[in-house]
């Protein structure tokens, strides 16, 4: 596969048919809509070095509770765009006087956006099993751009660290990851992940985390 | 209206798990600096100036030098005006705008440092008595607020001062020469957290802390002016413990950075 | 103040100009990018003397409410010199002059920014002038561009900012200070590697041929400065890539 670094405004190819992710068309042709590296395939693509996580629906996120109205939980999100997680969404029934108990300032959620409508009003719900509050472990953030290659193809890369390192470990689009596990397993993990962030870009990551995890594995026995 | 920054329950909770190991999120030991740097004169149109580098906290400090008039109390003695701004490249939680409390009160501890330390001769800085006095300006530009800026601005006004050339003869004052400095005051801050005391703090760290405490030490040792910030409480024999060990900081720090 | 009569002062010497530039050369550039820790993108630029630091934060939310716009971004852009950045000390906050540099170099970039992408947000783009030396709002305009680039901002390309002036009754290009101060006329531009112009302005005087060179002058500058930018900007993904990815970011064609 084919790599380039490209800055916005880079001509990138001159049949429109290939223009993929962060790339737009002018008169018949492909260029860059960002810094970041074009990888040519059928279509060509740009993966942005850096940028803000846009919530779009389906998304698993991590999000801190910023704010409580009347029935709305005020989500941040490492976004331009706040959550709102309304009273129905929560888990159970409760009443509006009670939400702080179940959700304060500062409680860490793992959420899934439900909605987001033209003006990006952003809508959140945990009505899933795997949802909810965080109340251990630990969350870190990364760029939401790596997010893609942390979770690998179909789930690949993450299903494999999390067997390996024996943590849980849910991944937000938005960049945020929630570890818990033992103390020297989270640590591995930590290590991991920053390396996938690393190494983001480059081919035959998984052969190298995979390299990486057995000789910590070898060194810590 | 200021950004909100909320700092979540479980970085908090992750912070202070580490701390009652005796551990910090950079791995550095409670009285441990962040790496510093201070690059000189990197501002030519300045008479004086100084980049700090504490950890990844950035401060620039610009000295200008002019004839002016005294203040009416005191006719024979120059006059140090220092000024900060916080400008809104540094932190998502700077505004635009006039200095606010928190920015006065960071120049107002600078300037404290270099006025009480008597660092600067001001009788020395007068040019006709009750006309005509030097007027130093203390500029602090903050670049970048990784923690701790109060400490790299009071670094970087001393390390400004120390390289400044007083104009004279642009104003037809006779030749240009080295401003004199009598001493070296270094400001030292930390947090309070839990019965813990941190010094120089990351950004995170500032965030949990309620209680923070400055600490102006001159070269022989003395103190020579303090700031207690923030909304927590301290007891004395915090107070002491954290003295001394500013002591010991300002020293290190004054011998290996300006001293040379 | 200085006073000088422009008689006083010749412009030239045996050809090449007070710095030993040619009329058509442009003063050294340096560019670095992603110099600041907080900022979401960043860049240091120095031309000639000026030194000058661009800070973009964004998409964010906006405050105070009423300024968002449900269907794009709102760019706001901050120029602002800092107090010891001139010969004589500058008073600290805007004058009417940075509003008005403030606003022609947001109307310089917004152009290229693909806002529709962020409704109800703002990208705010800070620029710090440490130190002036004839050309700030062209030095502000170009490390912009690159910081909007780390930010990882959508821009349809880069935008080149550069003065072209006159002295002496010749066109010279990325005009110094006393160029600046006793020259005949001053006009900067900003623009796409294309050639679209988003930014210029001119004052003092140019008759419509001097216009005419003097424009195509800036252009040729401003297509030099795009090449610095891109290079920077390529130069800081390799060192991030480091030595283990770097073979695999090659060109292709």
């Amino acid at each position: 596969m084919d790599r380039k670094v490209v800055v916005p405004g880079d001509l990138l190819s001159e049949d429109a048919k290939r223009s993929g992710e962060g790339t737009y068309i002018k008169d018949g042709s492909v260029y860059s809509l960002l810094y970041g590296l074009a990888n040519y395939r059928d279509k060509i693509n740009v993966i942005p070095l850096a940028g803000k996580y846009v919530p779009a629906p389906g998304d698993n996120v991590i999000g801190v509770v910023k704010d409580i109205t009347f029935s709305n939980w005020i989500v941040d999100m490492n976004s331009p765009y706040d959550g709102l997680l309304h009273i129905s969404e929560f888990p159970e029934r409760i009443e509006s006087d009670e939400m702080s108990k179940h959700l304060r300032i500062g409680s860490s959620i793992m959420t899934q956006v439900k909605d987001v409508d033209p003006t990006m009003k952003v809508e959140l719900t945990l009505n899933d099993r795997k949802l909810g509050l965080i109340k251990a472990g630990r969350v870190i953030e990364i760029s939401h751009t790596r997010v893609p290659r942390l979770i690998g193809k179909g789930g690949s890369m993450i299903s494999m660290l999390k067997k390996e390192v024996n943590c849980n470990i849910f991944v937000g689009q938005n960049g945020r990851i929630w570890i818990s596990g033992g103390a020297d397993d989270t640590d591995l993990a930590l290590k991991t992940i920053a390396l996938i962030e690393k190494e983001a870009h480059t081919n035959g990551l998984t052969d190298k985390i995979v390299d990486f995890l057995k000789t910590e594995k070898e060194a810590r026995s | 209206m200021p950004v909100t920054n909320v700092i979540s329950e479980i970085k908090k909770d992750f912070i202070y798990n580490l701390l009652i190991k005796g551990e910090r999120v950079d791995g550095r030991t409670f009285d441990q600096y962040r790496e510093i740097s201070i690059e000189r004169n990197v501002i030519q149109k300045a008479e004086g100036s100084a980049l700090v580098k504490l950890g990844s906290s950035q401060v620039l400090v610009g000295v200008k030098m002019q004839p002016g008039e005294p203040f009416q109390d005191s006719p024979n003695r120059g006059v140090i005006i220092t000024n900060a701004e916080l400008v809104p490249l540094a932190s998502p939680n700077f505004e635009p705008g006039p200095p606010n409390e928190v920015g006065i009160e960071l120049a107002r501890v600078v300037d404290r440092g270099v006025r009480e330390s008597k660092a600067l001769d001001l009788e020395a800085l007068c040019i006709v008595p009750g006309k005509q006095v030097w007027i130093v300006f203390i500029d602090v530009h903050i670049l970048d607020d990784c923690g701790n800026i109060l400490d790299a601005a009071s670094l970087g006004a001393i390390a400004a001062l120390l390289c400044t050339k007083v104009p004279a003869s642009k104003f037809g004052l006779g030749e240009d020469y080295i401003l004199p400095l009598r001493d070296i005051p270094i400001a030292t801050t930390a947090i309070e957290f839990s019965d813990v005391l941190m010094f120089d703090p990351g950004v995170d760290e500032e965030a949990i802390a309620n209680t923070k405490l400055t600490v102006i030490t001159t070269a022989s040792g003395n103190i020579c002016g303090m700031q207690k910030s923030g909304t927590g409480m301290l007891k004395p024999e915090q107070a002491y413990r954290i003295i001394d060990i500013a002591c010991e900081k300002a020293r290190e720090i004054r011998e290996k950075f300006l001293e040379a | 103040m200085i006073t000088m009569d422009k008689t006083d002062i010749s412009f030239f010497k045996d050809g090449l100009r007070l710095d030993g530039r040619r009329a058509d050369e442009l003063r050294p550039v340096k560019i670095e990018v992603g110099i600041l820790t907080r900022a979401d993108g960043s860049c240091y630029i120095e031309m000639g003397g000026n030194k000058v630091i661009a800070a973009v934060y964004g998409p964010r939310e906006v405050h105070p409410r009423h300024l968002q716009d449900v269907t794009r971004a709102i760019v706001r852009y901050r120029y602002n010199m800092a107090s010891f950045s001139v010969e004589e000390r500058k008073r600290p906050g805007p004058d009417r002059r940075s509003y008005e540099l403030s606003k022609v170099s947001r109307e310089a970039l917004e152009p290229v920014i693909l806002t529709s992408f962020f409704p109800r947000s703002v990208i705010d783009v800070f620029v710090e002038v440490l130190q002036a030396d004839a050309g700030t709002r062209t030095a502000g305009i170009n490390a912009a561009a690159v910081a909007l680039a780390d930010a990882g901002i959508p821009m349809k390309s880069m935008i080149s900012s550069c003065a072209a002036g006159k002295v002496a009754d010749t066109i010279v290009l990325d005009p110094m200070k006393e160029e600046d101060n006793f020259g005949q006329a001053d006009l900067p531009i900003a623009m796409t590697p294309n050639g679209d112009i988003t930014l210029m302005q001119m004052d003092g005087g140019l008759s419509p041929e001097e216009f005419h060179e003097a424009v195509e002058m800036a252009m040729k500058g401003a297509r030099e400065i795009y090449e610095l930018q891109r290079k920077a900007l390529v130069e800081k993904y390799s060192q991030l890539a480091g030595e283990p990815g770097k073979e695999e970011v090659h060109a292709c064609d």
